[in-house]
């Protein structure tokens, strides 16, 4: 049963001036478990494609369902919940909060989501271990490496256990050692909790590790082809 | 974690920040310290008049105060004077008489207001037999006539201590009589109008001279323990003496009551202009933060932070930016107010002005507990008020396009 199911989605910008149309009638499934990475030139829509699929931003047409649920209908509240406990964002420029620690820019989200002390304290524990930044948990971002605070931030998007992670371009401020680091510790995350990851990128070595590749052009779904790595 | 968050946000810019702080502390400082000024005065003044002219209640027959008839007099005051000490709660009872006159010098005459009185009994009421700057009150005056005169009196009428002088007097029958004064005592109070008009006699000297009985007095001052218990005690001595117009210092000199209620609500007034000019400088540096955090707020939204949860957090960050500036002007102002409260503020180059309408030269700071309580929520609720504004543009942020600082 597919997670994501998205259908006949169109994005305008500028409809009353000067329409951009960022997307033009995708189509397109997400599997539980997926690996799948979204390339394309930049402005072919692939942000815009990842925000509508974050319920970051309406579309203009078209639908998102998430679990039969479609999240281009949502108020604002429930959308803002939708999220909190379905979805895993890890962005470009890591984007932590830079007054809080390591273990507590992982922990914030699952106290947004009420969970219990206990259960907060083990799982930061956990993913910090995963993500090999345990002896780093009471140092604050800026003293953090760029590949060391995309892993915090990938921990912190696990942290709240999204049902998907959506990951725009999270390689692009990496050297090529943390790139592969941070695939790799994703790849096993894919492999061994069937996590679902959608990203969007340039970058080769995404692509490589990718079980699935879809290629967007002028806001269009080009190509959409499974790989065996 | 959120107020974590924001305490933490508010020192992520040191320098902006302290500049905030220490703007608002200075302001409230400055705000604090010249309200605590003005009520020093006022506190001053109210202190003043009641153990120096009024007393906290006075008892007299009805209409006296209005024309200083002698016919409208009390003639068995002492023994008045006798069933008000015994109560609860009053501190010192005297009965005096009052007559308007003229007193005269070779050099010179003036218009006077005589009060007679039992110089011990008056002593307890009042505060003026310590503010002898010549001779002394009543103390040395074992023969008859002694007089006491305020200092702009002495001046008018060129007499010095052991001078004479001459009062022209009116019996109950209208006769004019004179009497022949020594002066024992000069005294200069915080009022100089009221030093040029006043003279203290002894009742039992002026009495005889005006053929009326030892008991006689035209009012009576009543001085209580506290001035809280005023309103209690008048209504006591109201159902006791119903003949009697019995009036409250408040009553007496409303001026004085309208000018302390005008002063408190002035302070509040001016401590409140104070705030909402700092208010702006909090709202600017608030926006700022916003704006350089936009990628950030941007973040929180996307991950599933609540508008209302974004939005108390920069409301958070407003107050606590407005509390640390207000806690150390607070404890500056207190310190300062401490401090001038215990030493006082000398403005003897200004005496005469200040003297001529009723101030002291020397101005004791003292701000209520309430008052600074008044101020500390005032800050609060100008924060809040600061942080609306920066707090509804960080909620009104797009996600989307915020994360990527847009």
């Amino acid at each position: 049963m597919a997670v994501i199911e998205i259908s006949s989605l169109t994005k305008t910008y500028n409809e009353t001036t000067v329409p951009v149309h960022a997307l033009n009638g995708v189509d397109l499934q997400f599997e539980k478990g997926e690996f799948t990475a979204i390339v394309g030139p930049s402005g072919c829509g692939k942000t815009t494609l990842l925000n509508m699929m974050g319920g970051l931003d309406a579309p203009s047409s078209g639908e998102v369902l998430v679990e039969n649920e479609d999240i281009t209908r949502m108020k604002a509240g429930p959308l803002v919940e939708y999220r909190l406990n379905n979805i895993g964002f890890i962005f470009q420029s890591y984007n932590l909060i830079p007054v809080l620690t390591v273990e507590e820019n992982v922990q914030f989200i699952m106290e947004l989501q009420h969970r219990n002390k206990k259960e907060v304290r083990d799982r930061v524990d956990h993913l910090l271990q995963v993500m090999g930044i345990s002896d780093k948990k009471t140092v604050r971002p800026k003293f953090l490496s760029g590949g060391q605070q995309q892993r915090v931030a990938v921990a912190r998007a696990l942290a709240s256990k999204p049902k998907f992670i959506l990951a725009d371009e999270p390689t692009a401020n990496l050297d090529s050692k943390s790139t592969d680091t941070l695939l790799d510790l994703m790849a096993e995350l894919n492999e061994q909790e069937q996590m679902t990851f959608i990203f969007s990128t340039h970058d080769q070595r995404v692509m490589d590790k990718a079980k699935r590749i879809i290629t967007m052009e002028d806001g269009k779904v080009i190509s959409d082809v499974k790989v065996s790595n | 974690m959120l107020i974590q968050i924001a305490w933490r946000n508010v020192w992520r810019n040191k320098v902006r920040s302290l500049v905030v702080v220490i703007a608002v502390a200075l302001g409230l400082w400055a705000g604090v310290f010249s309200d605590a000024f003005m009520q020093g005065m006022a506190d001053q003044q109210i202190y003043s008049v009641i153990h120096t002219k009024t007393g906290h209640i006075q008892l007299n027959e009805p209409c006296f105060l209005q024309n200083h008839d002698l016919q409208l007099r009390m003639d068995h005051a002492d023994s008045l004077t006798s069933e008000i000490s015994a109560m609860p709660g009053v501190a010192a009872v005297s009965a005096i008489l009052q007559q308007t006159s003229m007193a005269s010098t070779s050099a010179s005459s003036a218009g006077v207001m005589i009060n007679a009185v039992d110089p011990d009994d008056q002593q307890k009421v009042s505060d003026l037999y310590t503010m002898m700057v010549a001779g002394s009150w009543f103390e040395r005056s074992t023969r008859s006539n002694p007089i006491v005169i305020g200092q702009g009196l002495a001046n008018k009428l060129k007499v010095k201590e052991k001078s004479r002088m001459v009062l022209t007097l009116q019996t109950d029958q209208g006769e004019i009589v004179y009497g022949a004064f020594k002066v024992v005592g000069i005294f200069k109070s915080q009022d100089s109008e009221y030093d040029k008009l006043t003279v203290f006699v002894r009742r039992q000297d002026l009495l005889p001279l005006i053929h009326l009985p030892e008991s006689t007095a035209t009012s009576i001052t009543v001085l209580l323990n506290n001035t809280e218990d005023t309103e209690v005690k008048m209504a006591e001595l109201n159902s006791r003496y119903k003949d009697l117009q019995i009036q409250s210092w408040t009553e007496i000199t409303p001026m004085l009551q309208m000018m302390s209620s005008a002063m408190t609500l002035t302070n509040i007034i001016f401590v409140g202009i104070i705030l909402i000019a700092l208010a702006f400088g909090i709202i600017n540096t608030m926006l700022m933060a916003v704006m350089d955090r936009t990628r950030e707020i941007g973040m929180l939204a996307s991950i599933g932070m609540k508008p209302g949860q974004i939005f108390w957090m920069i409301m958070l960050e407003t107050v606590f930016l407005s509390i640390t500036g207000a806690i150390f002007g607070l404890v500056a102002s207190i310190l300062m107010v401490n401090w001038f409260g215990r030493s006082g503020i000398d403005l003897g180059m200004l005496a005469e002005g200040i003297n001529s309408v009723g101030f002291s030269t020397t101005v004791y700071p003292g701000l209520s507990t309430a008052m600074y309580a008044i101020i500390a929520c005032m800050v609060v609720v100008i924060a809040l008020i600061a942080g609306i504004f920066p707090a509804r543009r960080a909620i009104s942020l797009k996600p989307a396009s915020a994360v990527r600082g847009e």
